[in-house]
């Protein structure tokens, strides 16, 4: 379509190139703060992150695990507003402020690591998939379909429930679950970017093929798996949330689920308020990576914009 | 504005008022960078019984224009900017009932008169003396009863224009129900409305008012008897109207999906669906566009044929000079959301007199062109967000003057029903220096 | 023609991912090692225990131990669950029922209200009606169960007392035979429909909270999927016919729509799977989703695996359906074009 002057200068087209992008970052930028509900979720994002990052601040840590919920014997399930538990403490005396805001930096702690495993897993799996073709990429797409088969939270489930209850097998599970997802974008976007011209172009002055995929087909293909990693962050901590409410985590670590589980009891005697809170919480954690995430999808993905 | 001033009084008198008359039609676009003049300004006349040819490049405003008659431009973004389209709706001829004859002047039809002065001629109807109608001002229900009844569209594409789920027959037969739905009813036998709750079911069902409850009733034994003659009298109407249209095995046609049809077939179900009420006007937008070479040739034939025994006016919307040609009486070109010119088809092939329409017509691959080299004008349609009071077509032209950047052409009539826009035939207000004849070097 | 062979296709891959499936669950039952501790007691002799490997074949290789455990599974020995002291496949009926009296209702109030939000939405697109329906939607997708639940039991339950927790009132449980386990079915033919009030009034909240996140997934895709319909030269088309507004909508546009909203009711399906699993342990609900969430607790191994396996076989199962239904309602997609 466009006409390319023949020999490029392969020094200019580099700088240009970087110029392109942070031009049309600068313009990403610029759209996404356009809807509101992308900025809504923006907001909650910054102010959950906020609360994880400064929680020593706001609450100070228990020790010698600050992971580990306070406990106050001396004032069980008192009602919020109550001198030194603004928000009330749980049946056993956990402290639900400090659960809320240190359960924000476990759940950062949950969603980093599981999203960065699952992606370089299922990126690398759907990359190779896609790369290679033929009989890698049959086998592989169908170990992808068979985990797609088994519903996500179920097989976490399955999963935590073999290897015992702790946090740490709860990471462990979801990343086992959550990156096939990855697998299967990354799979489809570099076989729709290989049949592009400038690869072909690529290959002809003689790129090396792992040249070629880092440097024209996973910058080109990776926006969907951003797009899905936002929205992962979210998910990721609510199921993580309801696998621990469910009894697989540690009791008594500050974790949300967790929280809401060791409120449950309390409930039938009018007790709301150790599981509305930490509840609360998961909610507008997932809540605010899916609408920035949804707005992330519009404005990089043009196509679908305009079904919304 | 402009070309307003060209028509009026001095106009050449029709025999028989015009079918529709646009006037000043302005539709614009909101867009993130402005608003987009996409019609700015268009008037002309459909006589009754005539086939004009809307010309343009694509995006000048034609389609929009075409549109406009239906109320099919989406709004937002689009903007009812002014102007008016006024329609004179026919009704069959009652001394022929529709067969053609002295009264109607063979068409079948006969207009209706005016429904303050009774034919006498007055202003709201322009002193035509028949009903007229702002098709930009009636409301929605109103509206609802012309389209596809008096006023019916073909669609560029038949592949998208017909629904994909639902198989061809539902989808023609929902014309007549719309619009005949006594005539159905009279043909099953069930006008009377003997029962009184299955008399008063099967009329809402002709009428496709049936919620699914009454299409459950209307599915029991002591109704179904009706229900099938009505479903009957349906299908023999469609069968007649896919049969007009040349299509072979009308009866077996209507069971069949879309897709099952090739390209030609299925812009035969759309003009069959098009014509199915005797339209007296019919809005043929690029209708052979999406087909095949060897198919156009007889659509357009089908669509010529249709048109000379019905007597149906036809506004023909179409890129193509070369078809315009072919079935066309007047033509009337587009040009970035103006008329430019205006004239009997020959005369716009024998006779062009504005640069545009020249560019158009030499650009035109033919015989007498050197082998392998086509004409193309020069330069872009101009982007039509808030466009300066300046002729559209200034600074491709190659005639361009001063004159033509600081004023806005009007139409003017040059001989008698050959309107131009353009200031070599007619001075700009207060500044004599007019462009000539004499091309310039570009 | 060609919809049977895109039957015949879809239904050769099942058994493909069905093995698979079972593959990985039985490759759980393996990961904490040897399942022979289920059966070992205290002051067995090592002949013993060698004896009880050789009975159970787990002194074979693990691609034989599969082959001997498939087997198993197939005639229906799907182990001993702690939790019911009884064997797994005589308590899994049962439960089965009540865990599908919840999904269906859900489903069924999921469909209805999805679709029905989901046209309102789309209709009225970018106006405040649709703006709403994003809200819900979104909302949907963020809501923890467990917490939409927990909400739930406070306001209706502990507070206005409106609603009843658990599957029945023992009285009328008693009151009435249960052929079917369904008990609005079980009600029903027994004519009896002071129970068939008790068991819809104890499926209300359970059911809200499943239905509000199948509701917000189906009307966001009926929503989005009319605002693309609702594009298509067709429906313009059927304007043009002189059609109203309303059947425009109804015959046209919303017709086309509910197509790909087909698929995503089989992926709610999954949803409302997952989802019982909570409903069940807050609103104490007896169905499999409970059963699963004490077995997790407890280390009920053949519970958990049979849990798995036969949702997974449900879900794929549903999944095929709704494709088949879609291949066969959308018509392009398959026959061409």
């Amino acid at each position: 379509m466009v006409d390319v002057p023949a020999g490029p200068a392969p020094a200019r087209i580099t700088d240009s190139a970087w110029r392109v992008r942070t031009r049309r970052g600068g313009e990403l930028l610029m759209s996404l703060l356009k809807n509101p509900t992308t900025v809504a979720g923006l907001v909650f994002i910054v102010l959950l992150l906020g609360m994880a990052i400064f929680a020593p601040l706001i609450a100070e840590p228990n020790t010698p695990d600050a992971y580990q919920m306070p406990r106050d014997w001396g004032a069980l399930a008192v009602p919020p507003g109550s001198p030194g538990h603004i928000l009330g403490t749980t049946n056993v005396g956990g402290d639900v402020l400090y659960g809320v805001v240190w359960g924000a930096r476990t759940s950062l702690r949950l969603s980093v690591i599981v999203v960065s495993l699952t992606v370089l897993i299922g990126v690398t799996v759907g990359s190779i998939a896609g790369f290679r073709g033929g009989k890698v990429d049959e086998i592989l797409m169908r170990i992808v379909d068979v985990f797609l088969s088994i519903p996500e939270l179920i097989f976490a489930l399955a999963i935590a429930a073999v290897l015992g209850p702790s946090f740490r097998n709860i990471i462990l599970a979801l990343a086992v679950v959550f990156w096939v997802k990855y697998a299967r974008i990354m799979r489809a976007q570099i076989i729709h970017v290989k049949e592009n011209e400038y690869v072909d172009a690529a290959r002809v002055i003689g790129d090396s093929p792992l040249r070629i995929y880092l440097k024209d087909i996973l910058p080109n293909s990776i926006t969907p798996v951003v797009v899905q990693a936002t929205l992962d962050m979210g998910n990721i901590v609510l199921v993580g949330a309801t696998l621990s409410f469910i009894g697989l985590s540690e009791a008594g670590i500050a974790e949300w689920g967790v929280l809401v589980s060791e409120g449950q009891s309390g409930i039938s005697a009018g007790r709301w308020w150790s599981s509305t809170f930490p509840g609360m919480m998961v909610f507008l954690w997932a809540l605010g990576f899916n609408l920035f995430g949804d707005g992330l999808r519009d404005v990089l993905d043009p196509k679908t914009e305009s079904t919304r | 504005m402009s070309l307003i001033d060209g028509i009026g009084p001095e106009a050449a008198p029709r025999a028989r008022p015009a079918v529709a008359s646009v006037k000043d039609l302005r539709v614009h676009f909101r867009s993130k960078v402005g608003v987009v003049h996409a019609v700015d300004g268009v008037s002309f006349d459909i006589g009754d019984g005539e086939t004009l040819g809307l010309v343009g490049e694509t995006g000048c405003g034609k389609s929009v224009t075409a549109r406009s008659f239906l109320d099919l431009v989406p709004m937002p973004p689009g903007i009812k900017a002014g102007g008016a389209i006024e329609f004179r709706p026919h009704h069959t001829c009652p001394s022929c009932d529709g067969a053609g004859c002295e009264t109607c002047d063979d068409s079948g039809r006969q207009a209706e008169p005016c429904d303050s002065c009774n034919g006498g001629g007055c202003e709201g109807c322009g002193h035509t003396g028949q009903r007229t109608i702002d098709l930009l001002e009636i409301s929605e229900k109103d509206l609802q009863t012309i389209r596809g009844n008096r006023i019916a569209m073909i669609f560029q594409d038949p592949g998208k224009a017909l629904n994909p789920a639902l198989p061809i027959g539902e989808q023609v037969a929902e014309v007549f129900f719309q619009h005949r739905a006594d005539d159905l009813l009279a043909d099953a036998g069930a006008s009377d409305g003997t029962e009184a709750l299955g008399g008063a079911l099967i009329q809402r069902k002709a009428g496709l008012k049936t919620s699914r409850i009454e299409d459950f009733l209307l599915s029991l034994p002591p109704l179904r008897g009706q229900r099938t003659k009505l479903m009957a009298a349906v299908q023999t109407r469609v069968a007649e109207a896919l049969a007009e249209t040349q299509i072979p095995n009308p009866r077996k046609v209507m069971d069949r999906y879309p897709h099952e049809l090739s390209g030609g077939m299925r812009q035969r179900v759309m003009i069959a669906q098009a014509i199915a009420c005797d339209p007296d006007l019919l809005i043929a937008d690029e209708p052979t566009t999406a087909l095949d070479v060897t198919v156009q040739a007889r659509i357009l034939e089908l669509i010529r044929d249709l048109q000379q025994r019905h007597r149906t006016s036809v506004l023909y919307i179409s890129h193509d000079l070369s078809l315009v040609k072919e079935v066309c009486d007047r033509v009337a070109v587009m040009y970035a959301g103006r008329i430019v010119e205006s004239a009997a088809t020959s005369s716009i092939f024998t006779d062009p007199h504005h640069p545009y329409t020249q560019g158009l017509l030499a650009a035109i691959p033919s015989a007498n062109h050197e082998r392998g080299r086509l004409v193309a004008i020069p330069g872009n349609v101009p982007e039509l967000i808030d466009p300066p009071a300046a002729c559209r077509f200034a600074g491709r032209c190659p005639y361009e003057a001063p004159a033509c950047t600081a004023h806005d052409p009007l139409a003017t009539t040059i001989t008698a029903n050959h309107e131009v826009a353009c200031f070599i035939h007619h001075a700009p207000a207060g500044d004599e220096e007019r462009p000539t004849w004499d091309r310039k070097v570009r | 023609m060609q919809i049977r062979d895109y039957i015949l296709r879809r239904l050769m891959v099942l058994p493909v991912l069905i093995i698979g499936v079972s593959i990985i669950v039985f490759a759980l039952t393996r990961v904490g090692g040897s399942p022979i501790g289920v059966y070992l007691q205290t002051g067995m002799t090592q002949e013993e225990v060698t004896e009880l490997e050789e009975r159970f074949h787990l002194d074979d290789p693990l691609p034989v131990q599969y082959v001997y455990w498939a087997g198993g599974v197939l005639t229906g020995e799907l182990g001993w669950s702690g939790v019911a002291a009884a064997p797994v496949t005589d308590v899994f009926l049962p439960k089965l029922a009540a865990t599908m009296e919840l999904a269906i209702s859900s489903a069924l109030v999921a469909v209805v209200l999805g679709v029905a939000l989901g046209t309102f939405a789309g209709a009225r697109r970018n106006r405040l009606p649709d703006h709403l329906t994003r809200v819900f939607s979104i909302s949907g997708a963020a809501m923890p169960l467990f917490w939409f639940a927990i909400l739930l039991l406070i306001v209706f339950w502990v507070y206005l007392g409106w609603f009843p927790i658990g599957r029945s009132d023992p009285n009328i449980y008693a009151r009435i035979d249960h052929p079917t386990n369904l008990y609005t079915i079980d009600s029903l033919l027994a004519g009896d429909f002071g129970a068939f009030g008790d068991a819809l009034w104890h499926l209300v909240l359970p059911a809200a909270t499943l239905g509000y996140g199948a509701t917000a997934i189906i009307a966001r895709m009926m929503r989005s999927s009319l605002v693309e319909e609702l594009q298509e030269d067709y429906v313009d088309a059927a304007r043009a016919k002189g059609l109203p507004e309303r059947l425009v909508l109804r015959r046209h546009a919303r017709r086309n729509a509910l197509i790909p909203t087909v698929t995503v009711i089989g992926l709610s399906f999954g949803f409302l799977l997952q989802g019982s699993v909570v409903a069940e342990i807050i609103f104490r609900w007896p169905g499999l989703g409970r059963w699963m969430a004490d077995s997790v607790l407890r280390g009920d191994q053949a519970t958990i695996m049979a849990y798995v396996l036969f949702t997974s076989v449900l879900f794929l199962v549903v999944n095929l359906a709704v494709d088949v239904i879609y291949a066969y309602l959308d018509r392009r997609v398959v026959l061409g074009e």
